[in-house]
């Protein structure tokens, strides 16, 4: 249920990304400049694709990977733009919005390489919020010696499977509720 | 307790009781200063309610007791459509469990009789702990046979988490590990369930035999860390995916072979 989840937030937002990456070659020209000298930040852009197409200007987004849009704000295209050159058969990586599901934020990122999908990554999977953690809260393959331990002298109480009434004597719970009578 | 440099030691009492044929504890942390007696008066009448709520449930649930509304409707001298309102309340509740866990859970011996013993200690926790805060307690830890469930701190006013230690089901005198419940956390309840012990509870989906020798759910109530704690020990794998992917809560299964399968929440 959560992978379809992801998967179609991720689909949308690759959706979303193309729209704007297709908008973005129209107005190219109109570009506005936002994210293109301004580095891996470009906060507050939200205008989805706006333009660095083409648009060899800047530079400095070629090295800096937008790592994951700061204030949230769609960071739309803010990414590298490849190098110079490519401004006919636009390339390159564009991170798109951030959208909310209920497994918390999923952002995705897509490579473009001579005007077709080649690539779609996750940017953001999980944020603070305890619920989107759950992300990535399947149960995995632990060594004993990876377990959240306890010594018996620093606990308060015992879970175990249901101990009957003549079993609860020589329990360990058995044990702590002698010491706190 | 080993002594700590920075943390207190949590001063406790306790009370016991028999029911359900298993033992409850409640355990309370003793404030500091405040006089023994009028402690010990306190805890006396919260173990009273608490006991009270359980032998309520347990002698309407029971089907050990031959007199009990689960009884008659086993012999059939009941309908259910005609049980009291309790009763189709809860049966209610475990054939919405039921749906939830795709089967897994289910409020149904094989022979077709209803049997809610999987879902009544769980809600006769929850409710005991609806009368502990009724009652104004905010500090305490409520341990029914092995399914915790906690309030506030083991310090009296403190933030700390109370620390629950897990049975190893290989060694019962030792534990495999350690869960904080409480304190600052929204996790309160802690359910282990296992294929070895009492395994009347359980009925494993199909006739295989469980993957999961025990499993322990952390989550915020403890009838749906209970619940999924005996659908993962009954629907194996599958079941445990669909916990960890649906629910908010933490696992730790423990295999047949021993192997363990746990959330991050488990991680040291």
């Amino acid at each position: 249920m959560r992978i379809r989840a992801v998967v179609s937030a991720t689909l949308a937002s690759a959706g979303i990304l193309i729209a704007g990456w297709q908008s973005g070659t129209h107005v190219a020209d109109t570009a506005s400049a936002t994210g293109t000298t301004a580095g891996p930040a470009s906060a507050g852009s939200t205008g989805a694709g706006t333009g660095t197409t083409g648009s060899a200007g800047s530079g400095a987004g070629s090295s800096s990977k937008s790592s994951s849009g700061s204030a949230g704000s769609s960071a739309a295209a803010s990414g590298s733009t490849g190098s110079s050159g490519a401004s006919s058969n636009a390339g390159g990586t564009f991170a798109g919005d951030v959208v909310q599901t209920r497994f918390g934020s999923v952002q995705v990122q897509i490579s473009v390489t001579g005007g077709k999908i080649t690539d779609v990554t996750a940017l953001q999977l999980t944020d603070e919020d305890r619920r989107s953690v759950q992300i990535s809260n399947r149960a995995a393959p632990l060594l004993r010696a990876e377990v959240l331990k306890a010594q018996s002298a620093n606990v308060q109480t015992i879970s175990g499977a249901t101990v009957t009434s003549s079993a609860y004597l020589t329990s360990l719970q058995a044990a702590l509720d002698a010491a706190h009578l | 307790m080993q002594p700590t440099s920075d943390l207190e030691v949590p001063q406790l009492k306790a009370k016991t009781f028999r029911c359900m044929g298993t033992v409850i504890s409640l355990t309370v942390p003793v404030a500091p200063g405040k006089g023994s007696a009028a402690g010990e008066l306190a805890l006396t009448a919260a173990a009273a309610a608490v006991e009270r709520l359980f032998r309520e449930l347990d002698a309407r649930f029971s089907l050990y007791r031959p007199e009990s509304e689960a009884s008659r409707l086993a012999r059939g001298e009941l309908q259910l459509r005609a049980a009291s309102q309790d009763f189709r309340d809860r049966y209610a509740e475990a054939a919405d469990w039921r749906l939830l866990t795709e089967g897994a859970f289910t409020p149904e011996r094989p022979d077709g009789v209803p049997d809610l013993s999987g879902l009544v200690k769980g809600f006769a926790i929850k409710e005991a702990g609806a009368a502990l805060q009724a009652l104004g307690h905010g500090d305490w830890c409520l341990n029914a046979g092995g399914d915790v469930l906690v309030a506030g701190s083991p310090i009296a006013g403190g933030q700390a988490s109370w620390q629950a230690g897990i049975v190893d089901p290989q060694d019962r005198r030792t534990l495999i590990a350690a869960f904080p419940l409480g304190g600052s956390t929204a996790i309160r309840a802690l359910a282990t369930s296992g294929s070895a012990e009492r395994g009347d509870h359980i009925w494993t989906s199909g006739a295989g035999v469980s993957t999961f020798r025990q499993v322990s759910v952390a989550a915020a109530d403890i009838v749906t860390a209970d619940v999924l704690a005996t659908a993962i020990v009954a629907g194996g794998i599958p079941m445990l995916n669909r916990a960890t992917s649906g629910w908010d809560v933490e696992v730790l299964a423990i295999r047949n072979d021993g192997g363990i399968l746990a959330t991050p929440g488990f991680r040291a």
